[in-house]
C-alpha cells in the first residue's frame, strides 16, 4: 500500500533534517511509541504500544534510517510484530525548502499483516494515512517547540 | 475466536458507572456491536469491561419544545421504529434502517456507534447534516460537541478519556424540510462504503438550505459546507454534487479504490440532494 504526502515544518531544513534524524524526537512523535534503544548506528530497537478505539497491541521492532543524504533526504523504515500480526513502513524523506521552513515529501509503502490485517483490511489505507499524518503533526510541534527553546 | 479472559461489571446507575470509568482504563460496552467482534479476534484485549446495559433510563428517546433526545443505549432498530423519530427525524429514522442487519441492529446503539466512531458507519452523515448535539459526562464534567466537531479521525473522537456519550439531541425537521440518505452498501459487511445524507428546505423552485452529510468516504464523518453553499447560492445539483468530497483524502481498501469512493460519494450526494428537493414542500 502506497502513501505519500507533503508535511510542511516550521525549521530550516538542516535543522529539520536533524531533527528527523533525532532517536528522541523520533519516539515522541511516532505514534504509541514507547522508547528507542540505539543498537547501531542509525539503527533503533522499537516498543511500541498502539491503542486506536478498542483495539490496542504491543509491537516491538526496529527504526532504521537508510541513505542519509543530508540535508536533502533519507530513507526511514520502520518494522514492528506483535501478537496482532506485523507491519513494516519504507518511507522516503525529500526535504526541500519553503520559505522560512522546509517541506517535507514523504513517499512510503506500508506492509501489514496477520489478524489485524485480514479483519482490518478495509481500514488499513485509513489508519496507516492516519498514523502518518500524526507523526508529521506532532513532528511540526516539536520543530516549532526547539524554535523557541 | 474465544477472547481473552477479562472482568466484567454491570454497574446499575450512571455515577457508579462514571466512576469506573474515571480513570479510562476501562473498557465500555454498550450494544457490543464493534466491540465484541474485536475481542473475540483478540485485537481488543481490554482487562475489564464495564456494561451500560444494566443503567436504567439511557435508552429513552423524547421529544419536547422541538428537540429530540435519545439516550445512547437506544438500539439501531427503536431509532428507526421511534414515532417521535420517524414524525420529527425521518432522516435519522431511514439511515438507522440501512445500518447492517437485523442482528446488528437489534443490538446495536446509537451512542456506542458513534462513541466507536468507525470511519464506514452510518450515523455519522445524518448526524452532521442534523447538526446534531452530542451529550459527553464523566464524573467531572459535563459538555456538548456539534457533532461536526466530535467525528476527528478513524476511531477518533472529541471524547476525553473517562467520558461517555449520554444522549444525542436534534432539533427536529420542519415539515416542509426533505432530507434522504442515500448510501452504497458493502455486500458482505452492509458497513456504508459511501453514504450520504441531505436535508433541503425550499421557497417555491429555490432552495434556502442545505446540509450534506458524508460518511464512508475519508476517515471520518464530516459536513460538506461547500456544496451546502453552492445549493443555497443557486447552483444546479450537479454542480453543487461536483464539489462533494473536495480536499479530502478518500479511503482506499480492496472493495472500492479512493477514487471510486470520490465518485460514488458524489453519485450518491447528486441522488440524496434530488431526492430530498422532491420531498421538501
Amino acid at each position: 500500500m502506497k502513501v505519500s504526502g507533503a508535511y510542511p515544518l516550521a525549521v530550516p531544513q538542516e535543522r529539520a533534517y536533524a531533527l528527523l534524524q533525532d532517536p528522541v524526537i523520533l519516539a515522541k512523535c511516532m505514534p504509541g511509541c514507547e522508547g528507542l534503544d540505539k543498537i547501531a548506528e542509525n539503527e533503533y530497537a522499537m516498543r511500541m504500544k498502539m491503542v486506536l478505539a478498542s483495539i490496542s497491541g504491543q509491537f516491538t521492532g526496529k527504526v532504521k534510517i537508510a541513505e542519509p543524504n543530508p540535508p536533502n533526504s533519507f530513507r526511514l523504515i520502520v518494522e514492528g510484530a506483535g501478537k496482532i500480526g506485523f507491519m513494516k513502513g519504507d518511507g522516503l524523506l525529500t526535504l526541500t525548502p519553503e520559505g522560512t521552513g522546509t517541506s517535507v515529501q514523504f513517499d512510503g509503502d506500508v506492509q501489514v499483516g496477520g489478524t489485524m490485517a485480514s479483519v482490518g483490511q478495509r481500514l488499513l489505507d485509513t489508519t496507516a494515512r492516519m498514523l502518518i499524518k500524526r507523526f508529521f503533526d506532532k513532528l511540526a510541534t516539536e520543530a516549532t517547540a526547539t524554535m523557541t527553546a | 475466536m474465544i477472547p481473552q479472559q477479562f472482568d466484567y461489571v454491570a454497574p446499575q446507575t450512571l455515577q457508579e458507572a462514571l466512576s469506573l470509568i474515571e480513570n479510562g482504563e476501562r473498557k465500555i460496552l454498550a450494544g457490543g456491536m464493534s466491540l465484541i467482534p474485536l475481542m473475540k479476534f483478540r485485537l481488543a484485549q481490554p482487562a475489564e469491561i464495564v456494561d451500560l446495559g444494566r443503567i436504567p433510563g439511557l435508552n429513552t428517546i423524547t421529544e419536547s419544545d422541538g428537540v429530540i433526545k435519545i439516550g445512547a443505549m437506544a438500539t439501531h432498530y427503536a431509532v428507526e421504529s421511534s414515532p417521535i423519530i420517524r414524525g420529527h427525524l425521518p432522516l435519522l429514522a431511514e439511515t438507522a434502517d440501512h445500518i447492517g442487519d437485523v442482528q446488528i441492529r437489534n443490538m446495536g446503539t446509537i451512542g456506542g456507534s458513534i462513541a466507536h466512531a468507525d470511519p464506514a458507519a452510518d450515523y455519522p452523515a445524518a448526524l452532521c447534516a442534523l447538526e446534531a448535539q452530542i451529550h459527553l459526562v464523566s464524573a467531572h464534567s459535563d459538555r456538548t460537541v456539534e457533532a461536526s466537531d466530535f467525528f476527528q479521525d478513524a476511531f477518533t473522537t472529541a471524547m476525553e478519556p473517562g467520558e461517555i456519550v449520554l444522549e444525542v439531541s436534534i432539533p427536529a425537521e420542519p415539515s416542509n424540510e426533505g432530507s434522504r440518505y442515500e448510501k452504497h452498501e458493502h455486500p458482505a459487511s452492509g458497513f456504508a462504503v459511501v453514504g450520504v445524507a441531505a436535508r433541503i428546505r425550499k421557497s417555491g423552485d429555490k432552495i434556502t438550505m442545505a446540509r450534506i452529510g458524508v460518511t464512508g468516504m475519508g476517515t471520518h464523518g464530516f459536513r460538506d459546507r461547500a456544496a451546502e453553499r453552492l445549493l443555497e447560492g443557486g447552483a444546479s445539483i450537479a454542480d453543487a454534487a461536483a464539489v462533494v468530497g473536495a480536499g479530502q483524502e478518500p479511503n482506499s481498501d480492496l472493495y472500492a479504490t479512493g477514487d471510486f469512493r470520490l465518485h460514488l460519494a458524489r453519485v450518491h450526494a447528486a441522488r440524496a440532494i434530488a431526492s430530498a428537493l422532491s420531498r421538501a414542500l
